[in-house]
């Protein structure tokens, strides 16, 4: 049942992109992102088009396997192409029954589709190819100088790295929980929202106490092995910039150039 | 009157590379009133299979019959069968959420539709089959011990009036003397109530002085499904498979082996004394 | 020289009503003096609520005593300077395999414990291979814990530790929740970190089987040490443990009832080649 949702599916293999930098990929994904708002004309979108294989191809996840994902978003793109498409004023290409095709609305619904995919494609490789460990630690470093005004950092990236290995447990304890109340007849599907917020109880009850259960066992056992937060601690796996790293920025500030130079200005 | 499986298969992520199968051609018929221990180590498939008989799960190939109707045809009232077919999950006290002891018994008839009366009625019934005394009903079932937790979540399901129980691990986690009586008072509930009730555990030595009958799943399949002495007397097959007979079936092909006649299907300590007592007042005579 | 020492050892906590009221206080451990050499394999058994695990947290400073004392290796345990040190050497190993690891790889988690001590990353790397080796976990580094069977959730549990360098390793319950091929594993490692690392064990469990390859037994019911011995001398009272709610192995059970029977074989039997011999055969 619920177990079927996947959180922050990484991907198992070895390639550069898996080997880089969590900040790095933190960084060009944003840097994709941003790209993708600026360019505008047909040139830009092929030049992020290519950034964006290449990087996929360097990055050995099937390309199947990143289709996958696209699937829960391919309803939102349809109403993104659908609205562009009817409703975008100006020069009249053909029209069906009231409904009117612009030049304009075809431009706009074919920019929307791409930058949409590009989006998710994008942000995916960065998840597909980095552990979720890896990309707390990456930012957490990125945010360290938030320290100084107070943010704790490090506290929020354990925080976040504990939810993360406990989403899977607690997944699982919801099904068993849901299904030990069904086989007590507890009906989880049928009534008005109201009767339905009401048949949780029996699911959500169990669930926390067992969620605080944990976390109170689980804090004993950081404690017990010496954890006192952030001072003191050294790390096994610390961040160090190598020298792909550094080629790898480099890369992406060409390609911010080109995306401005060529995507903006040109034609 | 019956539960009747036919070429069973369960498969998990079916078509994936995940793909796992859980049950493979299990055939199997359950006659009402029978004493069952469906034994195995963790990942047999033996949680998966009784999943499949209050139709929690379903079957990817095969047909399970209840009293002779398939579960799995459309239109089957499955609410019904849920309630027919009693099952008490691992760590049952986990599902607990009322505010008392008693409310939360109440939980199942009142999700069959019952009135007030008859419901509180099965509850109070449940409670006293389980037994756990007047004095904890209003407390809050979070207060009590691990056993008496146990104790209340069994009752839960008692309280639908299954003519199925079905308990996965119920002495899971207990001590000794905690899973003894746990067990004793399945023994005892069972022969007041002529139910059908399958135990499903991962030791033989627990379920061996209690049932008529043992299936020992392993790798999703049947290995053995017999009387336990005659199951038992796979010890070496068993073995191989990380599943050990009770100590005392080693004990007698020991002494067996060394010269004393005993009867190696024995299953309990005092059968064992006295075999061993006779073999050796005849050893002596003999002499 | 004793790793672990206490002495007229009391624990209690109060119980309150939802008002916040004193309702009563619960003596959980009562008045324990024991003490345990460097080296020992040493095992705590009783029922559940004997206090067996109230006593457990005392000697990693989870808890401290009500009265008394609590020593780990000369350290006092209510002295807070030395917290830290007593944590790193006296490490700790819990019920539930679930809740205690942290780290969403194997390795990882094993680093978790050298990464709060401070240890230079080549050597917690050094000290990660090492520990998972010891318990033949090695070829897992790169799993996700999830995916593990319980048995080797405890595993990897008893190799975060033991990448502390601790003196002394108390486990508490570790195979409550196991099936007995999880539990044999469990078992096994634990009695290589004693042999081959000569690291003192403390066993807290129920499962009388575990406890035949201790060099020292105590007996816990109600708070207090009711009982204390080598495995054979516990295993010789059948009855008095029976009263405090646990079992002994059917061997054993075997030998004392034939005993009862006026054969003349020894209390304590442990093994199927002990009784064989006892009988003469």
């Amino acid at each position: 049942m619920i177990r079927d949702i996947t959180l922050g599916q990484y991907y198992q293999t070895d390639s550069v992109i898996h080997r880089l930098d969590p900040r790095v990929k933190l960084v060009t994904t944003l840097a994709f992102i941003i790209s993708l708002f600026i360019v505008d004309n047909a040139a830009g979108y092929i030049i992020a088009g290519l950034f964006l294989a290449v990087v996929i191809k360097l990055s050995n996840v099937p390309v199947k396997f990143m289709m996958r994902g696209m699937k829960s978003i391919a309803f939102l793109l349809v109403i993104a192409v659908v609205f562009n498409l009817f409703l975008t004023q100006g020069e009249v290409v053909f029209s069906i029954w009231k409904l009117q095709i612009t030049k304009e609305g075809i431009r706009l619904a074919i920019m929307m589709a791409v930058r949409l995919v590009f989006l998710i494609m994008g942000s995916s490789v960065m998840t597909l190819t980095t552990t979720p460990n890896n990309l707390t630690d990456g930012l957490e470093k990125i945010l360290n100088p938030l320290k100084a005004i107070k943010v704790p950092v490090h506290e929020i990236s354990m925080m976040m790295s504990i939810a993360l290995r406990f989403i899977p447990i607690l997944l699982e304890e919801t099904d068993k929980i849901m299904k030990a109340q069904i086989a007590r007849g507890a009906d989880f599907e049928s009534g008005n929202l109201l009767k339905k917020v009401k048949s949780m109880v029996p699911l959500l009850v169990p669930l926390f106490i067992s969620a605080f259960r944990r976390a109170n066992d689980l804090a004993t056992a950081m404690e017990a092995r010496c954890y006192r937060g952030g001072e003191h601690r050294t790390k096994m796996k610390p961040l160090i910039y190598s020298k792909r790293d550094f080629m790898a920025y480099g890369t992406v500030c060409v390609y911010l150039a080109l995306c401005v130079g060529i995507g903006r200005m040109l034609f | 009157m019956s539960i009747v499986l036919e070429h069973v298969n369960h498969i998990y992520e079916s078509g994936t590379a995940m793909e796992f199968p859980a049950l493979t051609d299990i055939n199997l018929v359950i006659p009402d009133g029978q004493f069952i221990g469906l034994i195995g180590h963790t990942g047999s498939g033996k949680s998966t299979l009784v999943q499949h008989l209050n139709g929690l799960l379903k079957p990817t190939g095969g047909k399970i019959y209840y009293n002779g109707s398939d579960i799995n045809a459309d239109g089957y009232n499955k609410k019904e069968l849920r309630s027919k077919v009693g099952l008490v999950f691992q760590y049952p006290e986990h599902q607990l959420f009322e505010i008392d002891v008693f409310t939360d018994v109440c939980f199942g008839p009142r999700n069959l539709g019952l009135d007030k009366k008859e419901v509180e009625l099965r509850a109070y019934a449940a409670l006293k089959q389980v037994g756990l005394s007047d004095e904890y009903f209003y407390q809050s079932p979070f207060d009590l011990s691990g056993g008496q937790k146990r104790r209340v979540a069994i009752a839960g399901v008692l309280a639908m009036k299954p003519e199925v129980l079905i308990l996965d691990e119920p002495t899971a986690g207990l001590d000794p003397k905690g899973r003894d009586e746990i067990l004793d008072q399945i023994a005892k509930l069972r022969e007041e109530t002529g139910m059908t009730v399958i135990l499903v555990s991962h030791s033989m030595e627990d379920v061996a002085k209690y049932v008529d009958r043992i299936i020992v799943m392993n790798k999703s399949r049947v290995l053995y499904d017999d009387e336990p002495k005659k199951v038992f007397s796979h010890y070496k097959e068993l073995e191989a498979v990380g599943l050990a007979a009770p100590q005392i079936t080693y004990i007698m092909q020991a002494l067996k082996e060394k010269g004393l006649p005993v009867d190696t299907e024995i299953t309990s300590v005092a059968e064992a004394r006295t075999a061993i007592l006779n073999a050796l007042a005849d050893k002596s005579r003999s002499r | 020289m004793a790793i672990i020492e206490t002495k007229d050892l009391v624990f209690e906590y109060i119980r309150r009503d939802e008002e916040g009221n004193v309702e009563g206080i619960t003596r959980a451990v009562d008045d324990v003096s024991l003490s345990v050499k460097q080296g020992d394999f040493v095992a705590v058994l009783g029922h559940n609520g004997s206090g067996k695990s109230t006593l457990a947290k005392h000697i990693n400073a989870i808890l401290y005593p009500t009265e008394g004392t609590v020593w780990v290796d000369g350290m006092n345990t209510s002295d807070e300077d030395k917290l830290w040190d007593i944590r790193q050497e006296a490490g700790m190993v819990f019920q539930n395999p679930d809740n205690q690891i942290i780290g969403q790889v194997v390795e990882e988690d094993v680093g978790f414990g050298p990464e709060n001590l401070g240890v230079p990353t080549k050597e917690i790397w050094e000290r990660v291979e090492e520990s998972l080796k010891a318990v033949g976990m090695y070829e897992f580094r790169k799993h996700s814990p999830n995916k593990l069977s319980g048995g080797q959730k405890q595993r990897v549990s008893i190799a975060g530790v033991i990448a502390m360098h601790p003196k002394c390793i108390v486990l508490d319950e570790p195979t409550a929740m196991l099936d007995p091929n999880g539990r044999k594993e469990v078992i096994r490692a634990v009695r290589a970190l004693n042999d081959v690392e000569g690291i003192t064990i403390i066993l807290i469990t129920h499962y009388m089987e575990e406890i035949i390859h201790a060099n020292k037994v105590f007996v816990m019911d109600s708070g207090k040490v009711v009982m204390e011995g080598t495995p054979r001398e516990i295993f010789s009272q059948v009855e008095k443990l029976k009263s405090l709610r646990l079992d002994v192995p059917q061997v054993t059970l075997l030998a004392h009832e034939l005993r009862k029977s006026g054969l003349d074989v020894p209390e304590g039997i442990l093994t199927t080649d002990e009784l064989i011999k006892a009988l003469g055969l």
